[in-house]
């Protein structure tokens, strides 16, 4: 396990080589560049405002000096100062990033706390009226654009009811208790989408492992029921399950603008949305590259999930 | 002539000023009722206001960014060397007196004693060539800010409270400049805190940024100004700001009692706003923010008469294509009014009797566009993404235009690639809007002057007629003559064309009943001289 786990370490240095290269170059091909944005269009005429600026920044530089340089200083953690807010990237970075882990996390494990007893149960009682509500349930949480469950939530518990706030975000190392009623109905909005797809391949993948020939062993063996659904089926039932989670982490990760801007959640997306709009380019590096190297490790996680899940999966 | 006899229209004295600028009498002077209503009242002192607003602060150096009167909380904690009423006309702030030379080429102004930054720091002559030194760094000054000093040459200190301006060009205007939009001073001994905690000279003081989070501004105690009891300005203990960039998402938050004063809101919604929330709500209604108009490529293109000899018969053509009533009701759902020029009836530049563009006729659009040569041309319409307004007018120009039998089509980019696309020429029409300008000059000069950098990345346009009377009115000190010019460059444009006016951009401004005393001034922003979040006090 800890051959495996170093091995798949050095094998994210290439990967993450390979980002560095795909983040840089799709910077460098945006079309309109931060000088212009800056210089205005009085600077634009005057080669002397954007040698200035070029210098300042860098851009008079060759990309591979440019790229050399920036993967260097990342490497030792510095990204440099954002062209906009003359900030550390860092500083802009631990700012987004926070927000957006903390609606991911809860949004996923908000989604896996509705999908897996519900998958589970509505295997277990296949063809049974709960079955069915299970199916439809989930079908309509696929259905319903994610943006348009959201408006509703806030219509319903912030407008009418008055229950939760409708948007904002509020620390949970500042205030626990106003930051969950802050996360609720975003945290509801991600979960209940993903609660969706999670309980259909939770059911589908329970129904697979029940009809082999391990569960009938385990009846046979004179098991109780319970035991043969949660401690052996289910578990392996897990698997996929847990696979597909960790994606949808992934993609929630930067993936979540449109929700972002619903709730004025101030996340990492949105900043690294607005930072492509205004040409920020320290900033949008570094903010893909980080989310890149999350999504890595989280499918590190994943595949390390397994084994626990399963001993006899080797991880070689 | 006499300095004083060259002095423009708009210099006031100190007495002038105290007249004029203080809450009460303030609002009485330039008609505001709401406010001088408020202000009998006995305001209350306190509170702080939950602000939410279209756009957050780009950054908090106040000279490298350009910060927004409207809708960036943090323009609660600039001040300039001049403020404006709420009729958006130049008064008297850091400034109290101001002379200028007789050749229009040197200005004079006398500070305020006692004037401090958020930290203690002095506002003397030093501090203000300092500011003006650093704004003029193209390294340093947003290209809008440093724009506006662009005819400056040199700043010298006749005392600790004279600072004299030295101009490149005469100019009688140029002191509505030096407003604190968007030049506005900052602490020289704070500079290498600029972009992390800037300190100011405004009503407020900066407390914290989270970027796109929120904005936390507290009373700064010894702001300058008072209200007609003597009571210092402002009266809130702070403001939170919270930047909440889509329309509904900022009204829902006021409905739902999270925010106390939204800066607008979509004009569907206002339509209906004020009779189905007007018993819960104040409502204030800001004519004019911008004018939006539709220009036409003359660097190149079928529009261009370089390329095309038939190009301003082509741009009659689009023009007659174009109907603002459309535009009026669809875009703007009857609010606001349709543009004849840049200045709406709300400005003290209005003029009456400008001549009016082409009128709406798609028969006449379509017979010109038949004879004309480049009619066949395919052409296209760009807007930037930023604000609905510009691209939906954009969309609907588009569908009038092929109405009208033009073969176009429609492209919205955000601002870099949009920047790109005027620098290379590649478009034909582009929807478009310019904030309220407190003197005339800042729009006409930029959008019209051939030699303006402005009006040659992106329109090309050049007429040696309007570049002189352009000159003539940049040193002309009557205003009523300068407004006459004004006129007669308007009806020259709606006659050649460079630009099609299509209507005065206004918002709805919200808030709770909580909110007292406020009013912004007519063209959105929220402090000024006398008003808005200066006289705002919360009830309850």
């Amino acid at each position: 396990m800890l051959a495996y786990t170093l091995r798949r370490i050095v094998y994210l240095v290439p990967v993450v080589f390979v980002l560095t290269v795909v983040v840089f170059a799709f910077v460098e091909l945006l079309p309109g560049n931060i000088v212009d944005t800056l210089a205005g269009s009085e600077g634009v005429e005057d080669p002397e405002v954007r040698r200035a600026l070029e210098e300042e920044f860098g851009l008079d530089q060759p990309v591979y000096v440019r790229y050399g340089r920036w993967v260097w200083r990342a490497a030792q953690g510095d990204f440099g100062y954002s062209l906009i807010t003359r900030r550390p990237v860092s500083v802009e970075l631990m700012s987004g990033i926070p927000a957006t882990v903390y609606l991911a996390l809860v949004g996923i494990g908000l989604s896996m706390l509705i999908a897996v007893p519900l998958g589970t149960i509505a295997a277990v009682k296949r063809n049974a009226p709960i079955d069915y509500a299970a199916q439809v349930t989930s079908l309509v949480g696929i259905s319903i654009p994610e943006f348009w469950f959201a408006i509703l939530c806030v219509l319903l518990f912030s407008l009418h009811l008055g229950w939760l706030p409708s948007s904002g975000y509020v620390s949970p190392f500042e205030d626990p208790l106003e930051s969950v009623k802050y996360l609720i109905l975003p945290a509801m909005a991600v979960a209940v989408r993903q609660a969706a797809y999670t309980t259909r391949l939770t059911r589908s993948s329970m129904l697979d492992e029940m009809n082999k020939e391990y569960v009938d062993t385990a009846r046979a063996m004179g098991f109780s029921e319970r035991k043969v659904i949660f401690k052996y089926t289910l578990r392996n039932a897990m698997i996929p399950t847990v696979t597909i989670s960790g994606l949808q982490l992934a993609n929630l990760l930067g993936g979540t603008v449109v929700l972002e801007s619903i709730f004025a959640w101030p996340g990492i997306g949105r900043a690294i949305f607005e930072a492509i709009i205004q040409r920020d380019y320290p900033l949008i590096q570094a903010g893909v590259l980080v989310l890149g190297v999350i999504v890595v490790v989280i499918n590190l996680l994943v595949d390390l999930t397994y084994s626990v899940l399963n001993p006899r999966v080797k991880l070689s | 002539m006499s300095d004083e006899a060259k002095r423009p229209a708009f210099v006031q004295t100190r007495r002038a000023f105290m007249a004029t600028t203080t809450a009460l009498a303030g609002a009485a002077a330039i008609g505001l009722p709401r406010l001088a209503r408020g202000a009998q009242r006995h305001p209350k002192r306190g509170g702080v206001l939950r602000f939410a607003t279209r756009d957050d602060t780009r950054g908090l150096d106040s000279h490298r960014n350009f910060v927004y009167y409207v809708s960036h909380p943090m323009a609660g904690t600039t001040g300039g060397l001049l403020d404006f009423n709420g009729r958006m006309e130049p008064v008297p702030a850091i400034a109290t007196e101001w002379d200028v030379s007789k050749d229009l080429k040197t200005w004079t102004f006398k500070l305020r004693r006692g004037a401090e930054f958020h930290n203690g720091e002095s506002i003397d002559a030093e501090a203000v060539k300092w500011n003006y030194e650093r704004i003029m760094d193209p390294k340093i000054g947003h290209s809008f800010t440093r724009g506006v000093l662009g005819d400056l040459e040199r700043v010298s200190v006749d005392d600790k409270y004279t600072v004299r301006c030295h101009l490149k060009n005469p100019s009688a205007i140029f002191a509505a400049n030096l407003i604190y939009y968007p030049a506005n001073l900052m602490a020289p001994g704070s500079v290498d805190q600029a972009d992390t905690h800037p300190v100011g000279c405004g009503p407020f003081k900066f407390k914290s940024w989270k970027r796109h989070d929120t904005t936390e501004l507290e009373r700064f105690e010894n702001f300058w100004e008072t209200d007609a009891e003597g009571n210092a300005l402002p009266y809130l203990d702070g403001l939170i700001g919270y930047p909440k960039k889509e329309d509904r998402v900022r009204l829902t938050a006021l409905r739902t009692g999270e925010v106390d004063l939204i800066d607008n809101m979509a004009y569907a919604d206002a339509a209906e706003f004020e009779s189905n929330y007007g018993k819960d709500f104040n409502t204030w209604e800001v004519p004019h923010v911008g004018t939006a108009y539709i220009s036409f490529n003359q660097k190149n293109g079928p529009f261009s008469a370089k390329d095309n000899p038939d190009a301003h018969l082509l741009r009659m053509a689009a023009a007659h294509a174009i109907d603002h009533e459309g535009i009026h009701q669809a875009i703007f759902h009857e609010r606001g009014a349709i543009a004849k020029g840049f200045y709406s009836k709300s400005s003290p530049w209005y003029a009456e009797d400008i001549e009016s563009w082409p009128e709406y006729d798609p028969d006449k659009a379509r017979a010109i566009l038949k004879k004309a040569n480049g009619g066949d041309a395919t052409f296209l319409i760009v807007a930037q993404d930023s604000y609905p307004y510009m691209h939906q007018s954009a969309e609907i120009a588009h569908a009038m235009l092929q109405e009208a039998g033009f073969k176009i089509s429609l492209e919205i980019h955000p601002s870099p690639v949009l920047r790109e696309k005027y620098q290379k020429g590649d478009f034909h029409l582009d929807s478009s809007a310019n904030s309220y300008r407190l003197d005339p000059d800042a729009w006409y000069a930029r959008a019209l002057m051939s030699t303006s950098p402005d009006n040659k990345l992106r329109y090309g346009y050049e007429s040696e007629k309007i570049d002189q009377m352009l000159v003539a009115a940049k040193v002309e000190v009557d205003q009523e003559k300068r407004r006459q010019i004004y006129r007669d460059v308007d009806s020259l444009v709606n006659k050649d064309l460079p630009l099609l006016y299509t209507h005065y951009v206004p918002l709805l401004q919200a808030g709770s009943k909580r909110v007292q005393g406020y009013q912004p001034a007519f063209a959105g922003p929220f402090q000024y001289a006398g008003g808005g979040l200066r006289t705002t006090w919360l009830e309850g």
